[in-house]
C-alpha cells in the first residue's frame, strides 16, 4: 500500500529514501534506515547531511543516544498502536536530549492518536494514502484544550 | 477460536456489534433465538470459523465463540447457559 | 462540590463528539474491533457476556443530586432500570447498546459527567476517602488533590497507552477508607514539622499476584506532586512489561527492579524532566479549594430528635457516624439490602435518594469503595426524617460494616472474564446472616467475593475472602482469611481446598464459630482474633468438621 507523509493537514511525498543496503547510500541526498543498518555502517553514513533512523516501538532510544545530533529525522515505528513506549521516548528526546530535528511516527498508528503524538513532539506521520481524511478530522478537532502544559 | 474445544456438537454464538445482544448463527444469518441456532459438527468447525471471521469483518458481530453441546444437544457450560438464559438470580 | 469550568465542559463535549465518530467508524468498518477496543475501553465501554457495559466515572466518589437523578434517568431510558456501584466508586450500566452510547454520553455531559478513562490502559478515575472533608482526623481535605490529579491525568499525551491500567488513590488521615495500599500509587497527606506533604506508595494491587504498595517517598512537597507523578509514570511507561498482560502492572516492575532501583529511577527522572509549569502555585490551589467548601455554617448546632423507635436506634447505631462538625451527621446508605446484588440501585431508589440528598444533605452524595452510598452532611434534627424516607425505598438496611455488608464483583452472571458466579454467593450470605442481633453480635467483619482471579471483588483483602473458581466445569469457592484493606492492609492467606457452592455457607459458619469461640470480649473483632489465633486453628476447625 502506498504511503504518504502528513504534516498537520499537509500531505507530501516521503523525501527520505529508505535503504537497507550500503550500495544505495548515494541514491538520494536524504536517506533513512533501520537502526541495525546504522550501527553496522555508522562510518559511511555519518558523512551524509540528511539522514533519518527508524526505531521500532520496542527499541530503546538509548541505542542512539550518543549520535542524536547526527540525525535530521528520527522515526518511531509502532509495532502496534497499543505500544505506548515511544510517547516517553519522544519526550526524552525533546526534553532531555534537546533534539531539534524532525520526529516522525509510522507503523500501526491511529488517527485517534494524532493529538497525543503531536503534543509529545511528533512532527510528521507516515500513513496509508487515502486515510488522510481521518487524520485531518482529528487535526481539525484539536482545539488546543488540554489540562497539561 | 476452536482451541481446546471438547465434544462433537456446537453452536456458533457471538454478540451483535450494534446492540451487544447474544446471537446464534442459524442458516446464513444470526438469530437471538436459540431454537434457530444451527448445530455444528466438529468437522465443520473450520468452515464456521471462516464464517465467523467474515461476519466480524462485515461488522455484524463481535466476540464469536463456539458453544459446546452434549450428545443430546444441550448446552454444557454454565457460562454458556447464563449467556442464553440470562442472569441467575 | 467541584463545578466544571468552561474548559472542562468543552473538553467533555469534544470527547463525546470524538467518541460518536469512533462508534460510527467502527460500525462503518473503518476501525477493526482490535483497534476499537482500546478506544472504547478508554471511554468505559466493555463487552460483557450478554451485552455492552458502560462504566461512568464518579470522580473521587462525589455526586450531586442532579447527577444521581440523571444516572437514574439513563438507566430507565437506555438500560434496565438499575445501575451498579463499583469498588472504584464508579457506576456501571449493564445493558446499553453501542449505538446509544454517544447519546448517553451527551446526556451525561449535560450534568458534568463522563466515562473518560474508566477503563483501558491509562490512568483511571482517582479514588478517595469517602469521608473527605467531613472527618476530624484528616490533615486536610484530599479532594482538591484528587481534582488536580484528575485534570492532569485526563488525556495525558504521554500516558494514554500504558502497559496496563493505572489506579491512584488519595487519603489524608491515619485511617484508610480507600484501600490506598492496593493501588498502583497511593498518596497520603501527612503533616511534618508544620508542613503538609505526601507520603507516596507505589506498586500495590490485587489480581492474580496481590501486592501491598511500598513507600518510596516519606515526604513529598505538595507543589511537586505532579512532577513526581510524571516521573513515576514515565519510568513505568518505559520499563513496565508489555510481553505478558499478567506481569504488566507497576507492582511487577517494582518487584523485578527492587524498591531501591525504582525509587532511584523515579528520583533521577524527577530531576531530569522537571517541568516548572507542573509546579502547583498557591493561587491555583486556593482556587480549586474553593470548590470544596463546606455547604453550611460549621457553627450550626442541632440535636437528634428524641424518638423512641427501636429500628431507628438500630439504624442510627449502625449507619450514622459523627461528622467533623457536631451539628451534622454522616449517613451511610447501605446498598446491601438482604438478598439483593451488592452495589445495585434501582432507578427509583436513585431518584428518591437524589430527592433526599437535595432536601437533607445539601444535594451531595458520595460513593464508597465498599459499594455503599453516603449522605455526607445530614443535620442531626433531620436524621429521623431521613431514616423514614430511606426506609420507604429500602435503603435503610442497618448493616454497615457487618457480615452482610459484602463487597462483590458482578461475577459470571455478567462478566466475560469470570470463572464462577459471585452475586448468588453474597445473596446466600446475606440471607443466612440477616438476623440483626446475630450479625451485630458477630460484629465488625468484611467478607469480599470475587468471581475470578482478577479480584474485582477484593477477596485478597477481605477478612474472609471468597474466590470463585472453575473446577472441571463446576463452580468452586476458595476461602482466604486475614486480609484487610484499611491502614493495616494485609493480603489474606488461603485456608485450604475450595468448597462447592452448597458447602460454602456451612464453611463460613464454621469460620465464624472458631472466631466466636476465641473471642475475648465483644470488642474483639474478627481480624484481631484471627491475628492472635492464627490460620491453623481456623484450618483445623474447618477441615476436621467437614471431614467428620
Amino acid at each position: 500500500m502506498k504511503k504518504i507523509i502528513l504534516n498537520k493537514a499537509k500531505v507530501s511525498k516521503n523525501e527520505y529514501f529508505f535503504i537497507d543496503n550500503d550500495s544505495e547510500i548515494k541514491k538520494s541526498s536524504k536517506i533513512i534506515f533501520f537502526i541495525k543498518f546504522w550501527i553496522e555502517n555508522k562510518k559511511t553514513l555519518k558523512k551524509k547531511k540528511h539522514i533519518g533512523v527508524i526505531l521500532d516501538s520496542n527499541q530503546s532510544i538509548d541505542l542512539i543516544k550518543d549520535d542524536i545530533e547526527l540525525f535530521s529525522l528520527i522515526q518511531f515505528n509502532f509495532i502496534t498502536f497499543k505500544d505506548g513506549r515511544p510517547f516517553t521516548e519522544i519526550k526524552k528526546l525533546r526534553k532531555y536530549w534537546k533534539f531539534n530535528g524532525e520526529i516522525r511516527a509510522s507503523g500501526h498508528i491511529l488517527p485517534d492518536q494524532y493529538v497525543f503524538l503531536n503534543r509529545c513532539g511528533v512532527d510528521s506521520f507516515e500513513i496509508e494514502e487515502g486515510k488522510e481524511k481521518f487524520w485531518i478530522d482529528f487535526f481539525k478537532m484539536d482545539e488546543g484544550l488540554y489540562y497539561q502544559p | 477460536m476452536a482451541k481446546k474445544l471438547k465434544g462433537e456438537l456446537f453452536y456458533l454464538s457471538a454478540n451483535d456489534l450494534k446492540t451487544g445482544e447474544v446471537v446464534y448463527y442459524s442458516n446464513k444469518s444470526w438469530s437471538k433465538n436459540l431454537k434457530e441456532a444451527r448445530v455444528i459438527r466438529r468437522e465443520e468447525i473450520e468452515e464456521f470459523e471462516r464464517i465467523a471471521e467474515l461476519n466480524e469483518k462485515k461488522c455484524k458481530i463481535i466476540s464469536p465463540i463456539f458453544v459446546e453441546l452434549s450428545d443430546d444437544g444441550k448446552i454444557k457450560k454454565l457460562r454458556d447457559i447464563i449467556r442464553y438464559k440470562g442472569i441467575t438470580f | 462540590m467541584y463545578k466544571y469550568s468552561e474548559k472542562d465542559k468543552q473538553i467533555v463535549k469534544n470527547r463525546t463528539k470524538e467518541f460518536s465518530l469512533q462508534v460510527k467508524r467502527r460500525i462503518d468498518g473503518y476501525l477493526t474491533e482490535e483497534e476499537f477496543k482500546p478506544l472504547r475501553l478508554m471511554n468505559g465501554l466493555y463487552l460483557q457476556l450478554h451485552a455492552y457495559m458502560l462504566r461512568v466515572a464518579i470522580p473521587y466518589g462525589e455526586l450531586s443530586h442532579q447527577q444521581l437523578h440523571k444516572l437514574a434517568e439513563i438507566s430507565e431510558k437506555y438500560d434496565k432500570n438499575y445501575g451498579h456501584f463499583t469498588t472504584r466508586q464508579n457506576i456501571q450500566f449493564n445493558w446499553p447498546k453501542l449505538e446509544d452510547v454517544p447519546k448517553i454520553l451527551e446526556e451525561l455531559a449535560n450534568v458534568e459527567m463522563h466515562a473518560i478513562q474508566t477503563s483501558g490502559n491509562c490512568i483511571r478515575n482517582i479514588s478517595c476517602d469517602h469521608f473527605a472533608g467531613i472527618n476530624k482526623q484528616e490533615v486536610e481535605d484530599p479532594r482538591p488533590w484528587c481534582e488536580i490529579i484528575r485534570k492532569w491525568s485526563t488525556f495525558h499525551p504521554e500516558f494514554s497507552f500504558l502497559p496496563r491500567k493505572f489506579k491512584i488513590a488519595v487519603i489524608a488521615s491515619e485511617n484508610d477508607r480507600a484501600a490506598m495500599k492496593v493501588h498502583d500509587i497511593g498518596l497520603r497527606l501527612i503533616k511534618k514539622e508544620g508542613e503538609t506533604g505526601f507520603e507516596v506508595y507505589v506498586g500495590g494491587g490485587q489480581g492474580r499476584s496481590p501486592f501491598i504498595a511500598k513507600k518510596i517517598k516519606g515526604f513529598l512537597k505538595k507543589k511537586h506532586l505532579l512532577n513526581y507523578l510524571e516521573a513515576i509514570l514515565s519510568v513505568y511507561n518505559e520499563l513496565g512489561r508489555r510481553d505478558n498482560i499478567y506481569k504488566a502492572r507497576i507492582k511487577i516492575l517494582i518487584n523485578e527492579l527492587g524498591e531501591k532501583k525504582l525509587k532511584d529511577l523515579v528520583d533521577e527522572r524527577f530531576k531530569k524532566f522537571f517541568e516548572k509549569k507542573l509546579t502547583l502555585g498557591v493561587t491555583e490551589l486556593e482556587e480549586i479549594k474553593k470548590s470544596f467548601q463546606l455547604p453550611f455554617d460549621k457553627n450550626i448546632r442541632s440535636e437528634v430528635p428524641k424518638i423512641k423507635n427501636k429500628d431507628f436506634k438500630i439504624w442510627r447505631d449502625q449507619n450514622v457516624l459523627n461528622h467533623k462538625y457536631d451539628g451534622h451527621s454522616i449517613v451511610m446508605v447501605s446498598l446491601k439490602q438482604y438478598g439483593k446484588p451488592p452495589g445495585d440501585a434501582s432507578a427509583l431508589q436513585m431518584k428518591s435518594l437524589s430527592e433526599i440528598a437535595k432536601k437533607y444533605s445539601y444535594g451531595e452524595i458520595r460513593v464508597t469503595h465498599e459499594q455503599n452510598l453516603v449522605l455526607p452532611h445530614v443535620l442531626n434534627s433531620n436524621l429521623y426524617s431521613v431514616w423514614t424516607d430511606l426506609k420507604k425505598i429500602k435503603l435503610a438496611t442497618a448493616n454497615i460494616g457487618l457480615i452482610t455488608d459484602t463487597i462483590c464483583c458482578p461475577g459470571m452472571d455478567y462478566c466475560a472474564l469470570a470463572t464462577a458466579r459471585s452475586i448468588p454467593i453474597s445473596q446466600k450470605i446475606s440471607q443466612h446472616f440477616k438476623n440483626q442481633l446475630l450479625q451485630k453480635k458477630i460484629g465488625k467483619i468484611k467478607i469480599k467475593i470475587s468471581g475470578c482471579i482478577n479480584a474485582c471483588g477484593h477477596h485478597h483483602v477481605g477478612n474472609i475472602g471468597i474466590l470463585g473458581l472453575d473446577k472441571n466445569g463446576e463452580e468452586s469457592y476458595q476461602i482466604s482469611l486475614g486480609g484487610s484493606a484499611d491502614e493495616k492492609t494485609n493480603i489474606g492467606q488461603i485456608v485450604g481446598p475450595s468448597f462447592t457452592e452448597d458447602k460454602l455457607i456451612s464453611a463460613i459458619e464454621t469460620i465464624i464459630k472458631t472466631y466466636e469461640d476465641n473471642r475475648l470480649n465483644l470488642e474483639d473483632d474478627f481480624i484481631s482474633v484471627f491475628n492472635r489465633v492464627g490460620i491453623d486453628k481456623f484450618k483445623q476447625d474447618l477441615y476436621e468438621k467437614n471431614n467428620s
